[in-house]
């Protein structure tokens, strides 16, 4: 179809390291990412993970999709950046570092912002790893073998698999809708492309519900897939280092209470200001270039 | 009447000159430098197997994709410098699945939605919306819902809201598909009274009984290329051309292939017409058909 409107989290196969990695061990690695980002507050961890994060993505071949579906941190972080600076997380007293027309900027809350950021940028970034390695089926298989009713597998692998289905459903709805003259932008748009689109869910769910039953969906005895997932010992190795380490870090971070060194690093106000000034214009940056988009016809 | 006003651009209702087209994802060619005028109210049909670019080559032609390379003309307007909306009065494209654009509340509504992008006055829109009514026999469906109709008759609403704006080029995907016999037969004859209302129609089908019976001259494509342009007779008797695209003569012609155009019949196109043959051979008039094409 003409309207690939290829989603930007979806997989990219290939048959790297991490491709071959046991999709357990990733999830592994993934839920210790998170555990350990929002356990700690020190940014030399976060920026590490994140970094660490990144130099995956050579090895497995991705980096042009990783960095576009990374995108979407622009808006957050650029946003998140600029917030704390005018307005910290932090408690009062804050110490003006400059003025820039009606806003007044503070160091304080750059540091937060940073731990903040860090948290996302990390978590995502793995998290887009392991997306963009995984085939959906091997992961599910994986979660049948730990015991995960695979009706919850199910949802969960049908809720990815539809993404793609309907984002191209949508681009051809367009597409048939602006046969018509319709401006594809504003309220006089909704109607045309959403109605056709939810019609089409419900049917499509009708017939897939009617297509499993048909299929023996919902009766008992121990699902096989098609698709093998092994565990290789360097699997085991993968997944309990990355327990282990995560865990460990996670377990430290929250003994020493966030391991937050905002004490030890000092941002000159010169850095608060520049920082400020780069985030609000990729901010509203962002936020031109989306109105331009719409209105462009 | 249409509002068909070829321009300096190009007198021909379609000019398609050199037209590429290679998609951004992948440097996949979806088309390779094609060839092709159509003159005002001819009707065509385009087919090939899936994937031999015929879709690219209908969404060049209504702006949905511009060509890479080349240049794509209708109805005298340049696609490449004007958007989707733009080229909608210019040029019809029915989308092969209806429930791909149905969404008003009413059949009525959803005949209107075209004209009034398009920027018709409401006497205007009124005049068309019961022009396309009457041509497509939609009177008692008119305050239905468009999803609560039957499948051929949503398949009808569908045609009829692109036909209600009036675009001197009429493009369908696919009208046959999981359509009854009754219903392509109207759709058959629909095509066919559109052209003589001087609308250029472009059939894009694996439906080769309809467009046998409906088009003047088919288009072959393959690999991204056109490999034949030329009549259906001439197109459905060439066997080397039918194996070479993997496709399939209708039946009816195959049959007067392997029986009566040895014997100097014609290459028939219709079972009327291999009917007329025999019966002319035998001395015995053909019984009539109820439903005969015509």
């Amino acid at each position: 179809m003409s309207m690939q409107a290829a989603l930007p989290v979806a997989m990219i196969p290939g048959n790297s390291i991490i491709h071959r990695i046991n999709p357990i061990a990733k999830l592994v690695w993934v839920v210790g990412y998170v555990v350990l980002a929002f356990s700690t507050q020190n940014i030399v961890v976060l920026y590490s993970m994140a970094l660490f994060a990144l130099l995956l993505a050579p090895i497995a071949g991705i980096t042009k999709p990783l960095l576009k579906g990374a995108l979407i941190l622009v808006p957050v972080g650029s946003s998140l950046l600029a917030l704390q600076i005018i307005a910290p997380a932090v408690e009062r007293p804050w110490t003006p570092v400059g003025e820039i027309g009606p806003l007044t900027l503070y160091g304080d809350g750059i540091y937060y912002g940073f731990v903040l950021l860090g948290r996302i940028v990390a978590s995502l970034l793995l998290a887009l790893v392991m997306v963009m390695t995984t085939h959906p089926s091997d992961l599910f298989t994986s979660l049948s073998k730990l015991k995960v009713p695979y009706t919850l597998n199910f949802m969960l692998a049908m809720t990815l698999q539809l993404i793609p289905v309907f984002q191209r459903e949508v681009g051809i709805i367009m597409s048939a809708q602006k046969s018509r003259g319709m401006k594809g932008k504003g309220f006089s748009a909704v109607l045309p492309s959403f109605v056709p689109v939810f019609v089409g869910a419900i049917e499509r769910v009708q017939q897939l519900s009617i297509s499993l039953e048909s299929r023996g969906f919902g009766s008992n005895g121990i699902k096989t897939s098609y698709r093998q997932v092994r565990g290789r010992p360097s699997d085991w190795v993968i997944g309990i280092v990355g327990a282990l380490a995560l865990g460990g870090l996670s377990a430290y971070s929250i003994w020493r209470g966030t391991w937050n060194i905002s004490s030890d690093i000092v941002f000159s106000p010169l850095f608060v200001v520049v920082t400020f000034v780069i985030s609000a214009t990729l901010f509203f940056g962002v936020v031109l270039f989306a109105v331009f988009l719409s209105l462009k016809k | 009447m249409t509002d068909a006003t070829p321009s300096a651009l190009s007198p021909l209702a379609i000019d398609v000159r050199g037209a590429r087209y290679v998609y951004p994802t992948g440097n996949v060619t979806a088309l390779g430098g094609v060839d092709l005028q159509v003159k005002p109210g001819e009707i065509i049909g385009i087919i090939g197997q899936n994937g031999s670019g015929k879709t690219t080559l209908t969404k060049l032609l209504n702006g949905l994709l511009k060509p890479t390379a080349g240049t794509v003309i209708v109805d005298g307007v340049d696609t490449a410098k004007k958007s989707v909306q733009e080229m909608a009065p210019h040029v019809g494209y029915v989308f092969q699945n209806p429930n791909h654009q149905l969404f008003a509340r009413t059949v009525q509504m959803e005949l209107e939605f075209g004209p009034r992008n398009i920027g018709l006055s409401e006497e205007e829109i009124a005049v068309r919306v019961a022009e396309a009514v009457e041509f497509f026999g939609l009177q008692d469906y008119i305050e239905e819902h468009p999803y609560r109709v039957s499948f051929p008759i949503r398949k009808l609403v569908g045609i009829a809201s692109i036909v209600a704006m009036r675009p001197p080029i009429l493009i369908l995907d696919e009208p046959s598909t999981g359509q009854d016999h009754n219903t392509t037969h109207v759709i058959n004859g629909l095509m066919r009274r559109l052209r003589d209302q001087g609308t250029t129609v472009v059939c894009v089908s694996h439906d080769m009984p309809l467009l046998a019976d409906v088009v003047e001259r088919v288009i072959v494509m393959k690999s991204t290329e056109i490999i034949a342009d030329a009549s259906p007779r001439e197109v459905f008797a060439d066997k080397t051309l039918m194996a070479r695209t993997n496709l399939q003569a209708p039946q009816v012609t195959e049959i007067a292939l392997q029986t009566v155009v040895p014997l100097g019949g014609p290459v028939a196109l219709t079972p009327a017409e291999l009917a007329a043959d025999i019966a002319m051979r035998t001395g015995r008039p053909a019984a009539a058909r109820t439903d005969a094409v015509g």
